[in-house]
């Protein structure tokens, strides 16, 4: 169990003598508790308390990294149940998956369209993590050259059979790829196989039981990087399956039970919404069936969504928002982009049919006062978001409306902005619409 | 020894909630959809079973709109100009419930007429809408509420700056209300305490916290729902209220719906994208405690529908 | 129907004997005998403060609420409760004994000279008579040697310094006390004062009596309220205290807007010129009320937070607001009176208390010092109900502190009827729940001028006890009172008609000060309830809370509860200790191992910046109600308001 930053103070020397950086023995300890710093910083720690240290610091849930030349995919080190509860910090791999029975050439054309895709989201390029080569009968070698020769990303070779996986494997030196699947039966040999080549190994078993069972079996061989997959026939079957998991693994800080989750929505009814559950609620690597963009660019916008940190503040994007159908000679009212504040702005004006256009200026996120005490919502930031959207382009009037927690900067905005008009608006936005109709009609 | 199974035991549900009201019930409705009464996190069926799974409403408009995108105009139609053929269109693509939203065009007697088209129309239960601006929604919602009194309509938008007209009505003539609030777990509390503080009583709010679309800030109406609902299973009882979101709305705002011209080729075919977009905003709403879910492309109402009945099988 | 005589004694002993029959109030039959007895609630049994004693005589306790077991044993009563059922006699308590009776009031405790205190062992600064061989054509050494050579052979002191204007000085002093001279010497160094350098800090013609007083001041500038303590150092006692709102106010109300003034041309200049002019005046006022001079105050111990400190001493404080929040200083070194601008002794020595970081500054370390958290065994929260919110919550192994500006509301600033808590602040408020009237306490007893602190607090909890308030903070106006009207400003309740004001006007509360006043409490209660969760520490575990801020003398934490500024917590937790800054600040004064105790404080009090992430938001969201969206956290006052609804 992760310890508090009072305990870990407790366990430090508290001489508060700030050669780790930091004004205080406690203000160090919260930073560890928070693994925001190593406990290496300082010099002074008990080898006793470095060992308990070290312990609670170990991840409830196995970092497993999947590696190729073109790049990593990792899952696992996950602390919560609930993204609000801190955040979700490893982004489930999307695998796409291709058969070896469609033969070298198919693969090769689809996995080279595949690999090429990329698609831009809110200034992010994103990409498939990577392909899962089925062992269906046919040449599997043959197939998973054909996805290398048409990508380096990392790979996951389905088989129930260890011996027609490891040809594939024998293709793939110095990676480490993702080994499905073993399970009761077949289980030592995969262990072998999954060591001798450095893969990752998925375990297979229809119960937690059975799972931990195998787990602890293949980790008494050697093998330190597993990944779970609990089966499940539905997407009752498979939630109910893999939210134990992550309970016995971060709750009951179940060690047996405490790797990553694979998910196979391509084996499902809807296969979307099936990977939209698996994205939500757990997985660390997705299977898909086939590449279609249409399909995998809101799976990859939902992961980027469901995996953003919480705790930082929610935010809109700047820019001009129009409210009401506005006209040229529509005021413009000035707001930040933290949501509330926006929201409780662009409220109160649509509510009041009045309209306006509403620029909301990038103050990383911070309430108007905030911000400004901060320093992200002044002047020069404004009249830079002014110019940079060409405001002046969609007005005849030009007239500003400053909040009115930010007064103090109508005289600096007349200076940045001397063909504007600046206005100062009402503190609270309940008041725009008053205000609205006694100074600015 | 087999491995025990954490399981949360919570000492609170969510409120059971009831919509509409049949012949017997004082309203004309063929019959009512009950939600709430859930005691665990969504479809956790090893800990309690689902008593009443999610619905599904459809969204139509008392006037035709003209800022739909051309995708829901090609599968509404004709329907779309006409409130109460739209509502049997939207019975038949699978709809559970009705969502009928007023225009600022309506005068309060186009707005009753629509009401009581729609009514007559289906036999479905029914959430009417004021189009959004606090006194053209209280010019509406009154009348309607009053001409369509113990139908236990849904009333809505039910917001910080009009909630005391919409209550009062809901009040006198035995209406639910939706009752939104911007995102925030608190603010979504606070409106829940200062209406039921009116005397309405608590089995007749739904609570709409507001979701952002897919890429649109989904993820805090994500989470702000889920706490929500955590929050209610703990025993908190003014955030029991079964949760009401609109995907559909959201969904077809953003971009990715809207428009098939002038987009990244990286985003695919334009119609399939569409539905994905509002079937997967729904269905991530769905995981996290939506009790309904209001949609408006039919494919996406097959969809989530066929996704909640998987969900709720233990 | 029998007669009963009851006989009234009052504080000054006098005694009044009415006729009163069976079944009448004790308030009733006081003014009849034209006892005064006040009623704040309208003689509804919740204020507690119609409280007296029954000596003799049979009595019947219609309710004993605010009354503790003992207090009952003891004969205590509410008057307005209190059935007559015979001859009695009643002892009516002056105002003072009741605060102290009622379990939900807190009054500040006196400021007493610390126990022990010895001038000649504690004080850095000390008087002492030398007699110097006066010169001659034979000894022809010059004054300053002459000087220095008397300090080393009459005191043993090697190393002395001066300055240059006293050293001008010299010659006139010496030969106008015919070579007899007081000097007032500060070791710049107590901790070793053997080899410590010293400095002559004044100098005076002859002998003066060496029990005449030495003057210090103990100064706090806080953003709102700056107050000075005038301090005999040779008994140690405060002599004078005096407050006011620091002149800056006039720049802005927070220490943000002052930082972005004084980064404008000129405005630093101004800024310190705003706050010396407050200080000097303050100075001037105590000064008078003792007969001193400002020039005869030799030291000057000054706590505030960094911000004050930085603009008081012209320091440009622009890195305070941007991120990282670096200081330019957290401890200035000692200054004179004439480098500060202080309008004391020139050579008098200045020093400013050391601060922790950009929101935690000297105030904090004072204020710690003062209420003995550093100290405490148990864990314990500090609140200083100020402008700036700063909460310490720790014992004497760790502290954690943080700071969320809360803004001026509770020292009555930025509310448009508020007022500091002086001669004619109402700082108490009853409403009577069926007709909306409320009764008023106010500070020194006449016309009232406006609502202080502890008077908003009490006013706040009364208007949502009674529903002119709902939990949102909107001014019910369905409440059948004209008291409640649309005003200038929304919504808002008329306290005080304008013919029973000290200026005329009508006293109001609006809806934008109940919506300041609601933003002040939520953002403290959020900034102890987050510091407590940085550290994992349940709030309700807290041993005790101590209470810091410019309330005056006086704060009903029952109130504080109800509005949700206090935790619901049992009462008895709860100690008020007033200003606890400038009393840190006079125990600094007086004695240097106190003012080392407040560098040790800041050197092991750890910071916690709470605006890094949205939880303090959200924090502050769900504090933004009234008492608190959570109602669960508020067990006593959710069973007050279904009472009351
Ligand atoms: S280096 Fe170690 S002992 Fe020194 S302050 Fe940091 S944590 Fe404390
Ligand atoms: S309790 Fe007696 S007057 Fe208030």
């Amino acid at each position: 169990m992760a310890l508090s930053g009072i305990q870990i103070y407790k366990l430090l020397p508290q001489t508060n003598c700030k050669e780790c950086g930091f004004p205080t023995c406690l203000a160090f300890a919260m930073k560890l508790a928070a693994k925001q710093v190593e406990l290496s910083a300082c010099p002074y720690v008990t080898e006793a308390a470095q060992k308990q240290l070290a312990e609670s610091a170990a991840p409830p849930i196995r970092l497993v990294t999947l590696k190729a030349a073109g790049g990593e995919a990792k899952a696992g080190n996950e602390v919560v149940m609930f993204r609000h509860e801190k955040t979700f910090y490893n982004r489930p791999g999307l695998f796409v998956r291709v058969k070896a029975s469609e033969g070298a050439e198919a693969i090769g054309k689809k996995v080279a369209e595949a690999d090429a895709y990329k698609v831009n989201y809110v200034g992010l390029d994103f990409t498939l993590d990577g392909f899962a080569v089925e062992a269906d009968g046919g040449d599997f070698a043959g197939a998973v050259k054909a996805v290398r020769g048409a990508s380096k990303r990392p790979l996951i070779l389905i088989g129930k059979d260890p011996a027609a996986l490891e040809p594939g494997l024998q293709a793939l030196t110095g990676e480490t790829p993702l080994l499905y699947a073993a399970n009761a039966s077949n289980w030592e040999a995969m262990a072998d196989l999954a060591k001798k080549y450095t893969a990752a190994l998925v375990v297979s078993g229809e119960t937690p039981d059975a799972l931990a069972d195998l787990t602890q079996k293949i980790q008494a061989k050697g093998v330190e990087d597993m990944v779970l997959d609990p089966g499940g026939k539905n997407m009752s079957q498979m939630l109910t399956a893999w939210t134990q998991l992550r309970r016995l693994a971060l709750k009951s800080n179940f060690r047996p039970l405490g790797y990553p989750i694979i998910a196979f929505p391509c084996d499902a009814k809807d296969e979307g919404v099936a990977a939209a559950q698996a994205i939500a609620k757990y997985a660390g690597f997705v299977v898909l069936s086939e590449f279609k963009p249409e399909a995998i660019y809101p799976l990859l916008v939902l992961r980027q969504n469901i995996y953003t940190d919480p705790q930082k503040p929610i935010q809109v994007t700047p820019g001009i928002y129009e409210i009401n159908q506005p006209k040229p000679e529509s005021p413009v009212l000035v707001t930040t982009n933290f949501s509330i504040t926006y929201f409780a702005v662009a409220n109160e004006v649509e509510g009041s049919g009045l309209p306006a256009w509403l620029v909301v200026c990038d103050a990383e996120g911070m309430s108007v006062l905030t911000a400004w005490a901060a320093g992200k919502f002044d002047a020069e930031r404004i009249a830079k978001t002014i110019k940079g959207f060409d405001v002046a382009s969609k007005v005849s009037k030009k007239r500003i409306v400053l909040p009115g927690h930010v007064a103090v900067l109508s005289g600096e905005l007349e200076a940045e902005l001397p063909d504007w008009e600046i206005k100062v608006g009402p503190r609270e936005a309940v008041d725009i619409p008053a205000f609205y109709k006694q100074v600015l009609m | 020894m087999p491995i025990e199974i954490p399981k949360d035991k919570w000492p609170g549900s969510i409120r059971k909630v009831t919509l509409g009201a049949t012949a017997a019930e004082g309203g004309t409705r063929a019959k009512t959809v009950t939600v709430g009464g859930q005691a665990t996190m969504p479809y956790l069926h090893f800990e309690a079973p689902t008593p009443n799974q999610p619905v599904v409403a459809i969204e139509i408009k008392s006037r035709k709109p003209e800022d739909w995108s051309p995708l829901l105009a090609e599968v509404w139609g004709e329907a779309m100009a006409d409130p109460a053929k739209w509502a049997k269109a939207a019975e038949a693509a699978g709809a559970d419930l009705i969502v009928l939203a007023l225009t600022l065009a309506d005068t309060p007697d186009d707005a009753v007429k629509a009401v009581k088209s729609v009514l007559g129309a289906t036999g479905l239960p029914v959430i009417v809408w004021g189009p959004g601006q606090a006194e053209k929604d209280n010019e509406l919602l009154v009348p309607v509420a009053e001409a369509a009194k113990g139908e236990k309509l849904v009333l809505g938008l039910c917001e910080d700056k009009n909630y005391r007209t919409i209550v009062a009505t809901a009040m006198a003539n035995g209406h639910l209300i939706q009752c939104r609030t911007p995102m925030d777990v608190n603010l979504a509390k606070q409106l829940n305490i200062l209406i039921t503080d009116m005397g309405l009583p608590a089995d007749r709010i739904l609570m709409d916290p507001t979701t952002g679309a897919l890429g649109y800030g989904i993820e805090y109406g994500y989470s702000v729902m889920e706490r929500l609902r955590l929050a209610a299973l703990q025993g908190d009882s003014m955030t029991q209220m079964p949760l009401i979101v609109t995907p559909g709305f959201e969904a077809w705002k953003a971009k990715e719906s809207k428009v098939g011209e002038g987009v990244p080729a990286a985003w695919g075919n334009w119609k399939e994208r569409a539905v994905h977009w509002e079937t997967l905003t729904a269905a991530a709403l769905m995981e996290s405690g939506a009790d309904i879910l209001i949609l408006r492309h039919p494919e996406s109402v097959k969809r989530i529908k066929a996704a909640i009945s998987e969900l709720v099988t233990a | 129907m029998t007669n009963h005589t009851i006989t009234f004694t009052l504080a000054d002993s006098k005694t009044v004997t009415v006729q009163a029959r069976t079944g009448s109030l004790l308030s009733e039959a006081a003014r009849q005998a034209g006892v005064e007895i006040g009623q704040p609630c309208g003689g509804q049994g919740r204020c507690g403060r119609c409280l007296v004693q029954v000596t003799a005589g049979p009595v019947r306790r219609r309710s004993t609420l605010r009354l503790a077991n003992e207090d009952i044993q003891q004969g205590f009563a509410l008057a307005c409760q209190t059935v007559i059922e015979g001859d009695a006699a009643v002892f009516v308590p002056p105002q003072e004994k009741i605060e102290r009776r009622l379990t939900t009031d807190r009054v500040a405790a006196e400021v007493s000279v610390p126990a022990g205190y010895e001038y000649s062992h504690a004080q850095t600064v000390r008087r002492v008579h030398l007699t110097l061989k006066s010169p001659s054509m034979d000894d022809q050494t010059d004054d300053w040697s002459r000087l220095q050579t008397a300090l080393r052979t009459q005191l043993g002191i090697n190393d002395t310094g001066i300055s240059l204007g006293l050293m001008q000085k010299i010659s006139a002093i010496l030969r106008e006390g015919e070579w007899r001279v007081t000097a007032i010497l500060a070791t710049m160094n107590p901790e070793t004062p053997e080899t410590s350098p010293t400095r002559i800090v004044a100098l005076q013609p002859g002998h003066v009596d060496e029990y005449s007083p030495l003057w210090g001041i103990a100064v706090d500038i806080g953003t709102t309220t700056v107050s000075l303590w005038l301090v005999d150092l040779v008994s140690g006692q405060a002599r004078a205290q005096v407050a006011e709102y620091n002149g800056q106010i006039a720049r802005g109300e927070d220490v943000i807007s002052r930082i972005v003034y004084a980064g404008k041309d000129g405005g630093a200049d101004e800024m310190r010129s705003l706050v010396l002019g407050t200080i000097n005046g303050l100075l001037e006022t105590a000064c008078k009320r003792v007969k001193a001079s400002p020039q005869e105050v030799v030291k000057a111990a000054i706590s505030g937070n960094s911000t004050m400190i930085h603009l008081l001493l012209g320091i440009p404080a622009g890195n305070i607001r941007l991120s990282p929040f670096i200081t330019a200083v957290n401890h200035p070194p000692l200054l004179t009176g004439i480098e500060t601008g202080l309008a004391i002794a020139t050579d008098a020595i200045v020093d400013c208390l050391p601060g922790v970081a950009s929101y935690v500054g000297a105030d904090i370390t004072a204020g710690v010092l003062s209420s003995g958290l550093n100290n405490a065994e148990e864990v314990t929260l500090f609140l200083d109900v100020g402008t700036n919110g700063e909460t310490v919550l720790g014992n004497r192994d760790w502290l954690v502190t943080c700071a969320c500006s809360a803004g001026p509301a509770f020292e009555g600033a930025g509310v448009i009827h508020g007022m500091r808590a002086t001669a004619g602040a109402i700082e108490e408020v009853w409403i009577n729940s069926e007709t909306y009237e409320p009764g008023l306490r106010v500070i020194g007893g006449g016309k009232p001028k406006g609502i202080c602190g502890s008077g908003l607090i009490s006013l706040l909890a009364e208007m949502l006890l009674t529903g002119i308030l709902d939990k949102g903070g909107n001014v019910a106006l369905t409440v059948n009172s004209k008291r409640v009207r649309e005003g200038d400003h929304g919504p808002e309740y008329v306290v005080v008609w304008g013919a029973e004001t000290e200026t005329g006007q009508d006293i109001v509360i609006s809806h934008v000060d109940v919506d300041n006043l609601m933003r002040a409490k939520a953002a403290i209660y959020a900034g102890f309830t987050m510091l407590a969760q940085q550290v994992d520490f349940k709030l309700e575990d807290v041993h005790k809370i101590l209470i810091g801020g410019s309330f005056g003398k006086y704060i009903n934490v029952e109130k504080a509860v109800q509005i949700g500024l206090l935790p619901d917590v049992p009462w008895e937790r709860f100690e008020f200790l007033g200003n606890t800054s400038v009393r840190g600040a006079y125990y600094a004064l007086l004695d240097w191992r106190e003012r080392e105790n407040i560098r040790q404080i800041a050197s092991r009090m750890t910071y916690i910046e709470l605006s890094a992430d949205n939880t303090f938001y959200d924090a502050f969201m769900s504090a933004m109600f009234l008492p608190h969206t959570d109602m669960d956290k508020f067990p006593s006052v959710s069973a007050a308001l279904n009472k009351s609804s």
